[in-house]
């Protein structure tokens, strides 16, 4: 696009591009601040989704990419990069005024780099306890035992609530009630603190980090094949897609083809992945309202596209079968009849569904009316997925930047304005039957051929940065590697779809009750491993 | 009137709910009686439950202990142990494998061992049954006792 | 036709051969409490199996299958592990309150199961105003609820407890309400002279349209009432983990257990005592040869078929809906159940006065 490249060079001398839909912008860090609102604010150019904030420790300097979206060109991306000498003492401007996502993000840099963002108030660490010493994602990092004990105690609860200049994001007089990590509708070990007054929530304090698990720092001492199994423990429930993202970063940088069977297969594979993970995000939506029954029903139906996968992939839920140009094997004989029987079954298991819930009218009183999520905020949190969808956000990564085969298939998007709790929970419903579409476009037409190229043994990305999205079930989910030509790659980051998610909670459930933030907490869906990471 | 005519529209989508319930009240239930159905149901084919090592019924496997295997496990799930055997046509020493140890416990079942495999010498089968009392039968050694390598590379 | 007053007259008569008056009261008392004591007990046991297994049915579940054939001794096997359990001592408890909140509410579920006609003379006390006696005892309940949740010392019990303390005393209003209309049918508080005059039409088809519309109202309240199906705020469990009760271990969450199952079992008793005729056989005014044959069904047959019925109608509608939200809740009550109930009297009284 031509506008954006001659509105970037205006103020910029660096532009460069990876691919000829993502630019990126290299600046200093005191004009950091200025190209970010630039671009945020320039009615052409309208690049106001921050996908996600990137640390990267280059040894000699901290970098910081910022990742931003556009909802004017939704296929083009700006990584504008920005560094730092001072290893001593890193220091970026905060953007966090800017974006209601930003505070979060730049809270995990500060949790694995020590970068400190200058304004923002709330540097307490992310996923890490806050008695941790050093900063993991450092290469000079000393991961030894000597440094961080296994701690034998729990961590304070005082010391999470202590922000920058040591007083408590409480107040003194406040009902403060634990929620989770052990709790049993928090999806996960979220751990969310919660003021109540009556039964009505006054704020929230999200508390990451209980299975934390540092796939990212362990994806620097795989190499490329290993680290594809550690991509579908990120959000489990759409594990194949994630894997499907990874493959394709890894295929982009080493140019390699990928065989229109394999496209194809993964494709179907992936939606029903988006299917399996909508019906158990209904049925867990559900049980959050008290309808247990609808919740094994949901499990029930998703049992069929988890035996598909144990027939096909070898697996039920950690599918492992995409690998890096194509897939691991052929499709099963019987895998298209399967499939074939079991699209009329999930129609009319779809509609009872709507006929046990959607039109249930104690459910409709509980969803209509409660949670609105503007357009706005979505756009501002972040919140992707069918979560932004149902306030009106077009922000299908397939459809306006179709990667393997989906520009091949006929889909609509499902699109709902009102952004409420109902129309969160009527999209997912909508999309299973998108993606039965998708399935039923494809599964007759599976091009014959082979099923993967080979590829070398040892493989090495060239030098350089590669960056991927893919549509996740829960929004966008993308994959970032720095690579310095090594069989290692030099930095992976996700971006983990379910954070913004937690963090439109935080908006969004102000003021409802208690049985309303479950209910929120079901309809957002997020998953915690994916947060955590 | 609108309002009794909504109570009547709501009850009646209770009733339809209900409806959907007592459907499935007589289904036919899904329930599997697991230990009970015990070797009437098995997992499909391709389901990746146990590492194996294929030996023929001369004891014979296909290892040649070239540690690929072990290279690319990311997890170190695969320890192999090698020996120096005495071959007795040319007297010189060779290096064969002594003990193939595979730990279950810290397998994800990623399959890069069986796919990067050069002699096909170990896959994988459909047992699932891992749930055991002592942890350190959780270590299993794949190759037999007195089992040595195929000659000629033939079955 | 046989009844129980026989046997219970058989049994009076025997004592009396060999002790004294007084005694033989003293003797009668003992029987009948152990008597109740152990039909409650067992009777909860039946109905812990018979929600898990219609439960699992409704979900396209087998439910329990181990313990015996069709996992029919599952409940015993679960009553024997919760005596076996410790019942653990937690710091900051108001000791006594704690442990008075248990009996408060199974005194309160038993009070009240002792005073349902099962039979013509199968009747632990017949009182003059029973219809009364069924409200205000049930009502004590809610007392040993507060005071659970509030002497738990947990934040998440008295959240509960308060939600339950709002809920039942806004339902016990339209559950009184709609057994009123009952009273006016009949004339009498008499619980025995209610069934009684059930002989030829049962309370719903005599009253007309009013008795209907009050049996619904006092299903749906009563179903409140019981902390059950889409009315459990009280222990949500998915808001609350376990809301009152979150605290208690081993027995003491046994009684609790118990209570709950067991004031399912009494509301569906008092809704078949007043409305579906108790005990008295189905007939229809006419049908000579039809009546004898429903004569020769035992009535403790009849009146527990008639619970039954209730009991899965309750079961049906738990496992069905999902839960209602607080403000939800009191709405429909105060704005819906309530209004009805109030103009379901008046009409009552022209239905009386005219018809």
């Amino acid at each position: 696009m031509k506008i954006i490249e001659e509105l970037l060079m205006q103020f910029s001398l660096s532009v460069s591009k990876i691919t000829d839909k993502i630019y990126t912008v290299s600046i200093s860090k005191e004009k950091l601040r200025q190209t970010v609102v630039f671009l945020k604010n320039n009615e052409k150019l309208l690049f106001d989704f921050l996908v996600d904030i990137i640390g990267v420790d280059y040894e000699d300097s901290f970098g910081v990419i910022y990742n931003l979206s556009s909802t004017q060109f939704p296929a083009y991306t700006v990584l504008v990069k920005t560094h730092t000498n001072d290893r001593k003492n890193p220091h970026f401007d905060s953007i966090f005024d800017l974006w209601q996502s930003a505070g979060l993000y730049e809270r995990e840099i500060h949790d694995f780099f020590g970068i400190k963002f200058i304004n923002n108030v709330d540097m307490r660490r992310l996923f890490l306890r806050q008695d941790w010493c050093g900063y993991p994602f450092r290469k000079d990092y000393d991961p030894s035992l000597e440094v961080n004990h296994i701690p034998f105690s729990n961590e304070k609860l005082t010391d999470m609530e202590k922000i920058n200049d040591g007083d408590s994001i409480f107040e003194k007089n406040d009902f403060v009630v634990n929620f989770g990590p052990q709790h049993p509708s928090t999806h996960g070990v979220l751990h969310l603190r919660i003021v109540l007054d009556g039964e009505i929530i006054k704020k929230i304090d999200p508390n990451f980090g209980y299975i934390h698990r540092g796939i990212e720092k362990m994806c620097e001492t795989y190499t490329y094949q290993q680290l594809l199994h550690l991509t579908e423990r990120l959000d489990y429930l759409s594990g194949s897609i994630n894997r499907h993202g990874m493959c394709l970063v890894v295929e982009k940088g080493l140019g390699l083809e990928v065989p229109d069977r394999a496209s194809y297969v993964r494709i179907i594979i992936d939606e029903l992945t988006r299917i399996a993970s909508h019906l158990l995000g209904w049925g867990c939506m559900a049980m959050d309202m008290g309808s247990i029954t609808a919740f094994i029903y949901g499990m029930r139906d998703r049992e069929n596209i988890m035996s598909i996968f144990e027939e096909t992939c070898g697996a039920r839920l950690m599918a492992n079968y995409n690998v890096i140009g194509g897939i691991i094997n052929d499709i099963h004989p019987n895998f298209q009849r399967k499939i074939k029987r079991f699209i009329p079954y999930m129609r009319k298991m779809l509609k009872e569904h709507h006929f046990l819930f959607t039109n249930n009218p104690i459910a409709n009183g509980r969803m209509k009316n409660v949670g609105y999520l503007s357009k706005e905020q979505a756009i501002s949190l972040g919140a992707t997925g069918p979560t932004g969808r149902a306030s009106g956000w077009s922000n299908d990564v397939r459809k306006i930047d179709p990667y393997s085969a989906y520009k091949y298939v006929d889909f609509k998007e499902i699109l709902r304005t009102d952004g409420l709790t109902f129309d969160r929970y009527i999209v997912r419903l909508d999309e299973i039957e998108e993606s039965l579409k998708i399935i039923e476009q494809l599964i007759d037409n599976i091009p014959s051929g082979a099923y993967v190229t080979k590829t070398k043994t040892i493989i090495k990305l060239p030098e350089g940065e590669f960056y991927q999205r893919v549509e996740g079930a829960r929004g966008e989910f993308s994959i970032f590697i720095c690579s310095r030509g090594d069989k290692y790659p030099y930095r992976v980051k996700f971006r983990s779809p379910c954070i913004p998610l937690v963090n439109a909670l935080k908006s969004i459930a102000i003021g409802t009750k208690i049985a309303d933030l479950v209910m929120l907490g079901g309809s957002l869906d997020y998953v915690v491993p994916c947060i955590d990471r | 009137m609108n309002h009794i005519k909504n109570i009547v529209v709501n009850i009646l989508y209770l009733i339809q709910g209900m409806y959907v319930t007592i459907l499935n009240f007589f289904r036919k239930k899904l329930t599997e009686q697991y230990p009970e159905n015990r070797g009437k149901v098995f997992p499909y084919s391709r389901f990746r439950g146990t590492l194996v090592m294929f030996h023929n019924w001369k004891n014979q496997h296909r290892c040649t202990a070239c540690g690929i295997c072990q290279l690319n496990c990311p997890n170190g799930t695969i320890k192999i142990i090698t020996k120096n055997e005495l071959s007795e046509i040319t007297g010189s020493c060779k290096r064969v494998l002594d003990k193939y140890i595979y730990d279950v416990g810290s397998c994800t079942f990623c399959s890069i061992c069986t796919t990067n495999c050069p002699q096909n010498a170990i896959t994988w089968e459909t047992g699932f049954e891992h749930a055991i009392f002592n942890r350190s039968r959780l270590y299993k050694k794949l190759n037999k006792e007195n089992s040595s390598l195929i000659k000629n590379g033939k079955i | 036709m046989f009844h129980f007053s026989i046997v219970l007259n058989c049994v009076d008569k025997f004592l009396h051969v060999y002790f004294t008056d007084s005694c033989v009261l003293f003797i009668d008392f003992f029987l009948v409490g152990i008597f109740i004591l152990v039909f409650y007990a067992v009777l909860a046991l039946v109905l812990i199996y018979l929600e898990r297994k219609i439960c699992a049915f409704f979900q396209c579940r087998l439910g329990p299958m181990r313990v015996g054939p069709f996992g029919i001794f599952q409940p015993v096997a679960d009553m024997i592990k919760i005596l076996l359990k410790e019942v653990i001592k937690i710091n900051g408890v108001d000791v006594f309150l704690f442990r008075l909140a248990i009996y408060l509410v199974i005194i309160a579920s038993m009070c009240t199961f002792g005073a349902i006609p099962f039979d013509r003379g199968l009747h632990v006390i017949d009182f003059n105003m029973g219809v009364f006696y069924f409200l205000s005892i049930s009502s004590i309940g809610v007392v040993g609820i507060l005071l659970a949740g509030w002497a738990s010392n947990n934040k998440y019990t008295i959240i509960g407890a308060m939600r339950s303390g709002a809920q039942l005393i806004s339902y016990e209003l339209s559950c009184g309400l709609s057994l009123m209309i009952i009273v006016i049918l009949s004339g009498s508080l008499k619980l025995s002279v209610i069934v009684e005059q059930q002989f030829y039409v049962w309370n719903i088809f005599r009253g007309g349209i009013p008795t209907i519309i009050a049996f619904i109202v006092y299903l749906i309240s009563g179903h409140a009432e019981t902390n059950r199906g889409p009315f459990d705020l009280p222990e949500a469990e998915s808001e609350l983990t376990a809301g009152y009760h979150t605290e208690y271990s081993g027995i003491q969450f046994g009684f609790f257990y118990l209570a709950e199952y067991l004031n399912m079992f009494i509301v569906a008793a008092i809704a078949s005592t007043l409305f579906l005729g108790g005990w008295m056989p189905l007939h229809i005014i006419g049908w000579d040869l039809f009546n004898e044959i429903m004569d020769h069904i035992p009535p403790i047959i009849w009146l527990f078929s008639k619970i039954f019925v209730c009991i899965f109608l309750a079961l049906w509608v738990r496992w069905t809906m999902p839960r209602l939200r607080i403000d939800q809740l009191l709405k429909l009550e105060w704005k819906i159940l309530m209004p009805i109930s109030l103009v379901n009297i008046l009409f009552m009284f022209f239905w009386m006065m005219y018809l």
